[in-house]
């Protein structure tokens, strides 16, 4: 018998339950690995000081500003998404497998990235020139940041869209404009509804992204104390003034808010029916 | 009363090809055809979902073919029923009622009504994924009639049902086309469906009309070798006639029959098997064709045996079980075939 063959052998001989316990052990390492982080940062400072960072005027002003603004993005990529989602899922049209890539990009793309062509379209085209004529100026300023989550975020909620309504059969909106709705009424009273759970999920991952916005919000918004200073970005700005207390609050806010949605998410997907 | 004409619509998969019908009011029209021969297209462009590439719809007289769907007062029954999960059985049935805006009284009142025609009172304030085929089809049809639409469109409405089901529904909708009166087109593979149920049947394959005329027509005188084959015509063969005197002289597989049909050149042959007789002894008849054989197989199905007699090609012939038992015959008999020349349909 060869050296290799024996080898072979050996290995063979690792049975079903030490095959278990070493994939368990793995899966029980991350656990370890993700909670000790967690906890890592919650127990730094005591809980009384956490407590009164998290009253502090700037962190009150970071939870405020960063509520704001993921509500009105995650408005945003809904109303956007309902529509384009529709169109993607439905219809058939000249280069839509082009336009299925290019509004996944935001997926794969570095948010820093994404920040850097935002700034470039708003702060030195004309496009960018024409809408601060208007007054929209997006540039170093709060609706920056919403222009940012946007930018990054809509296309979660486009994907869960997408694949909500191709598993809502066309046929139901058939029969509800057989019985007296146009389109958009049997839109809006059958494959709408029906899409509830995709809705609520979508709605979720998004907002809670938005929360957690940082790259494209840092590059067009800036990180300005008491102006863009949304929790992410307090964060930031905290640990590099090295005011551990207030870092620590606006990170202990944002755990809270990933868990909050991520078992929020988990429920309805879990409960997720495809009619 | 509801004419196509040369109505065309290619959807890439499914195509619809120059068809041109016309359905009378009142009448319960069948649409009988293979899967993919364009039957669905052909009823949701009726219905208005698609808008044909060519052709035009009337609807008792008036060109509807850009009116939008939900002024056309047709309703649609698919066969995998398309009740909103989200709303209850009730709120299924009063959906089309709701869009009209009419009094919340007056729906409650006409839900009842066509709630109790369909036997579905009891289920009114479930919600539909916890009700079994059957219930979910008879509130699908109870959705769509309420309305009161000038035509009913149902695609394949017993097909996703167990046997005893569609039997039941199949009475129910010969039922309800007897009390509302409503023009009915009844999409189906199912010759018996189309049997049962059809005022009329048009077949199609290939999205294509190819013949249109009662059940009876399209059963005894199919005018292609497609439709004999489709709607299970078993005594089929090819072969050459040659018309002499009012009569045709067919040969067919190595044997002759004559036939009252005038067709000659090479044709399709199809007799019923209900039109053929059997006989243990040679007998006089005026039936022109008689054949001797031996029974090679003996089908029992139910009230209907048939037997297969090999006369040199295989005849397949339907008895009742009583004569069947009757007369003796089983396997390895030899018997008389006798059928008439007008039983002989060439096409």
């Amino acid at each position: 018998m060869t050296r290799g063959a024996r080898g072979i052998h050996k290995y063979m001989q690792i049975n079903t339950a030490t095959f278990k316990i070493l994939t368990i052990s793995v899966a029980l390492l991350l656990t370890a690995f993700v909670l000790s982080l967690v906890v890592c940062i919650v127990t730094h400072t005591s809980p009384q000081s956490l407590l009164a960072s998290i009253a502090s005027e700037e962190i009150r002003f970071a939870i405020k500003l960063s509520l704001a603004t993921s509500a009105v993005s995650t408005v945003m990529c809904i109303a956007v998404s309902i529509p384009a989602a529709y169109a993607l899922a439905r219809y058939d049209f000249p280069g839509k497998a082009l336009v299925n890539t290019i509004v996944d990009l935001p997926l794969a793309l570095p948010p820093v990235v994404a920040g850097v062509g935002l700034l470039i379209l708003f702060g030195t085209t004309s496009f960018g020139e024409w809408l601060s004529g208007l007054g929209l100026v997006f540039v170093l300023t709060p609706f920056g940041i919403v222009i940012a989550q946007f930018a990054v975020n809509f296309s979660f909620m486009l994907l869960i869209m997408r694949s909500t309504f191709r598993g809502i059969s066309p046929r139901y909106e058939y029969v509800a404009q057989t019985l007296g709705c146009n389109p958009i009424q049997a839109f809006l009273q059958t494959t709408l509804p029906m899409s509830k759970n995709g809705l609520i999920a979508g709605g979720i991952i998004t907002w809670s992204k938005g929360i957690g916005e940082f790259g494209a919000a840092l590059m067009l918004a800036g990180a300005t104390r008491m102006k863009t200073e949304t929790l992410p970005i307090s964060l930031y700005l905290n640990m590099s003034c090295n005011d551990l207390e207030l870092a620590i609050a606006a990170a202990t806010i944002l755990i809270v808010i990933s868990i909050a949605s991520l078992y929020t998410f988990e429920r309805y997907v879990r409960s997720t029916h495809i009619y | 009363m509801i004419r196509i004409e040369n109505v065309s619509k290619d959807l890439g998969e499914f195509k619809l090809n120059d068809a041109t019908l016309q359905i009378d009011e009142g009448e319960y029209f069948i649409i009988l055809g293979p899967t993919g021969a364009g039957k669905t297209i052909l009823i949701e462009t009726i219905a208005g979902i698609y808008r044909p590439d060519h052709g035009k719809i009337f609807l008792n007289g008036a060109d509807i073919t850009d009116t939008l769907p939900k002024n056309r007062q047709i309703s649609m029954v698919y066969q995998d029923y398309m009740l909103f999960p989200h709303l209850t059985v009730a709120g299924n049935i009063g959906f089309g009622l709701r869009q009209k805006k009419i009094a919340k009284s007056e729906i409650t009142v006409k839900t009842d009504e066509i709630a109790e025609l369909l036997g579905v009172s009891h289920l009114l304030s479930r919600y539909p994924g916890t009700l079994s085929g059957g219930e979910k089809q008879r509130i699908a049809i109870a959705r769509a009639v309420v309305t009161e639409p000038k035509v009913l469109l149902l695609d394949e409405p017993l097909s996703a049902l167990d046997s005893r089901t569609t039997e039941r529904l199949q009475e129910e909708l010969a039922r309800i086309h007897e009390i509302t009166g409503t023009t009915t087109i009844h999409v189906t593979h199912s010759f018996g469906e189309a049997f049962a149920l059809g005022d009329r049947i048009a077949v199609m394959c290939g999205g294509r009309i190819i013949q249109v005329g009662t059940p009876d027509d399209v059963f005894r005188r199919p005018n292609s070798e497609f439709i004999a084959d489709f709607v299970g015509v078993e005594n089929l063969f090819r072969g050459k006639s040659v018309v002499h005197d009012d009569i045709a002289l067919v040969r067919a597989d190595g044997i002759s029959m004559v036939s009252s049909s005038l067709k000659s050149g090479d044709v399709s042959i199809s007799i019923r098997p209900e039109d053929i007789l059997v006989s243990k002894k040679e007998t006089e008849t005026s039936a022109r064709n008689s054949f001797y054989g031996e029974i090679t197989e003996v089908k029992n199905m139910g009230t209907i045996v048939r037997v297969v007699v090999d006369v040199g090609v295989p005849f397949v012939v339907a008895l009742t079980k009583q004569s069947y038992e009757d007369m003796e015959l089983l396997c390895g008999v030899h018997v008389w075939i006798v059928f008439k020349a007008s039983a002989v349909h060439l096409f």
